[in-house]
């Protein structure tokens, strides 16, 4: 996807790198405040609205950093496992297809 | 002196600091007569903050007169600059059921204890909309401060109140809350004769620790005010005892010297009104005796509902209040600088790193330590202990916290209130 429109951060903490050792996506890890790991996940202005219909508690920084905060902790667990099993960071829609599908 | 016209910037606005405080034994004497009723979260918490002098010139909620000046003109109807219409709402049928007429005094009771006695001046009604438009630009329900609003109830009761049982702050709050005067006795004590305020409801990450120093050699004050907001909250927010305690911790880990840093708290439900909530934060920090006040970007703002720097402009579209904006642009992170840098300042803003407020809980949430550049250990440390100690495992308001946090204050039985004071 070039220049998605917003991105959801996906924090990378010792046990996550570690996961994502021998996949492409390591090489997708960038560095930010002085040493903190992370991962840009690309999401469309479609994406953006269906996921913040489905977690009302997140919010779009429209203003200043373009990011989706606030996902609850499982919803980026399940975003993080979506990207090291997939070996890709595209995977919005099929998180929002598990996510969608769930009461 | 004239209304609207500068104080010295010392006094309280309005010139005289507000307390309506009733000697409980007097109290008691006269609530068995009076008729009862039960106030919500809201106006129990603005009924403590009018009669210790918080909201000074206020004596009371307000009636029609001053409503009306300060959603048309923001001004009370003294001409005194106000920007948040204060009112206690009842329906139609309540003051029926209460048979409450103007000239009556009415007993206001909270957890089940006396709180305040209320001298009905006038019952009124005012068209909701028309204030929301005023105070916050829009008529939209989506908008937290509107929706405050739309949900008041048809009729609204003005009058002077007088609080007759003083709350009992619970740990951890009970170090952090101090009233008008007894802040004003702490600057004098500690010699601090320019204190600049810094309004909050985050826990503090190092965008706010600068934004704090860069405010203090700003206003060459001799120390900072930090004081964060205690009321309603909503799901996701930081809990309140983080909010109090990772700012106490700035100083006690040094990051701030013990003689030029304070925490205390102001019970208010955040309105979100963006400038005029500037100018109501101004008032109130005035109030506590400081002399400069911090507004940093999209100051109290929602959404896309106020321009990012509407809440600096502001402050040269009204009358001197005594209290001097100290207004400030972004902090961020620069990698070329190596460390935190300010907007005014750093010459990379293409490569700037921008950490929000949210973009930091967003870092707390998937459960990782941020960088000790961004977000101080200790901070972080006595955060995940509130979560424990207080937030039933998590930093961040839940349902359950909701439900079952502890509570700011408790009022106690009257005749225990009078032993107390005996005490005291």
């Amino acid at each position: 996807m070039a220049d998605p429109a917003y991105r959801i951060n996906v924090w990378i903490n010792e046990e996550r790198f570690a996961r994502l050792q021998n996949s492409p996506v390591a090489d997708m890890v960038r560095e930010v405040f002085a040493g903190l790991k992370v991962i840009e996940v690309p999401v469309s202005e479609e994406q953006k609205d269906r996921i913040l219909k489905r977690f009302p508690s997140a919010k779009c920084d429209t203003a200043t950093t373009r990011t989706i905060e606030l996902l609850p902790r499982a919803a980026k667990d399940l975003l993080f496992n979506l990207v090291a099993e997939n070996r890709s960071v595209e995977v919005v829609d099929r998180f929002l297809e598990t996510v969608e599908a769930q009461p | 002196m004239q209304a609207g016209s500068v104080d010295n910037t010392l006094s309280p606005h309005g010139g005289k600091l507000v307390e309506r405080l009733a000697d409980p034994a007097v109290a008691r004497e006269r609530l068995g007569r009076l008729t009862a009723i039960p106030v919500k979260d809201q106006t129990a918490r603005e009924c403590i903050s009018i009669a210790y002098g918080f909201f000074s010139p206020l004596e009371g909620f307000m009636g029609r007169a001053d409503v009306d000046a300060v959603v048309h003109r923001m001004q009370l109807a003294n001409g005194y600059v106000w920007s948040i219409p204060i009112v206690f709402d009842l329906s139609e049928q309540e003051i029926a059921e209460y048979g409450i007429r103007a000239g009556d005094t009415v007993l206001l009771t909270y957890q089940g204890q006396p709180l305040a006695t209320l001298d009905v001046e006038e019952i009124f009604d005012y068209d909701k909309e028309e204030m929301a438009r005023h105070v916050y630009g829009t008529t939209e329900e989506k908008h937290p401060g509107v929706r405050r609003t739309y949900a008041y109830k048809d009729r609204f009761l003005g009058g002077r109140i007088t609080l007759v049982n003083e709350p009992v702050f619970n740990p951890p709050y009970d170090r952090f809350w101090l009233t008008p005067r007894e802040t004003r006795q702490r600057f004098e004590a500690n010699g601090w004769k320019r204190v600049v305020a810094h309004q909050t409801r985050n826990v503090p990450h190092s965008g706010h620790e600068w934004l704090m120093k860069g405010a203090w050699f700003n206003a060459e004050a001799d120390a900072i005010l930090v004081n964060p907001v205690v009321g309603e909250k909503r799901v996701g927010d930081y809990i309140d005892e983080a909010i109090l305690l990772g700012h106490d911790m700035l100083r006690q880990a040094g990051y701030f010297r013990e003689d030029v840093h304070t925490v205390t708290m102001l019970l208010w439900d955040m309105r979100y009104a963006g400038p005029r909530e500037a100018v109501f934060h101004a008032i109130v920090r005035k109030n506590l005796g400081c002399t400069h006040h911090m507004f940093g970007r999209d100051h109290a703002g929602v959404g896309t509902y106020y321009d990012t720097f509407a809440a600096h402009r502001i402050f040269s579209e009204i009358p001197d209040l005594g209290i001097k904006p100290v207004l400030t642009l972004e902090w961020w992170y620069c990698p070329e600088c190596a460390g935190i840098a300010y907007e005014g300042l750093c010459g990379h803003k293409d490569k700037r790193q921008a950490f929000s407020g949210s973009v930091i809980r967003s870092i707390l949430l998937d459960g990782v330590k941020p960088p000790r550049m961004i977000f101080r250990p200790e901070v972080f440390d006595v955060v995940m202990r509130c979560a424990d100690e207080y937030g039933f495992g998590t930093p961040f308001v839940t349902e359950e916290y909701l439900r079952n946090r502890r509570p700011v204050f408790t009022l106690r039985p009257l005749d225990a209130a009078e032993r107390r004071q005996a005490v005291g």
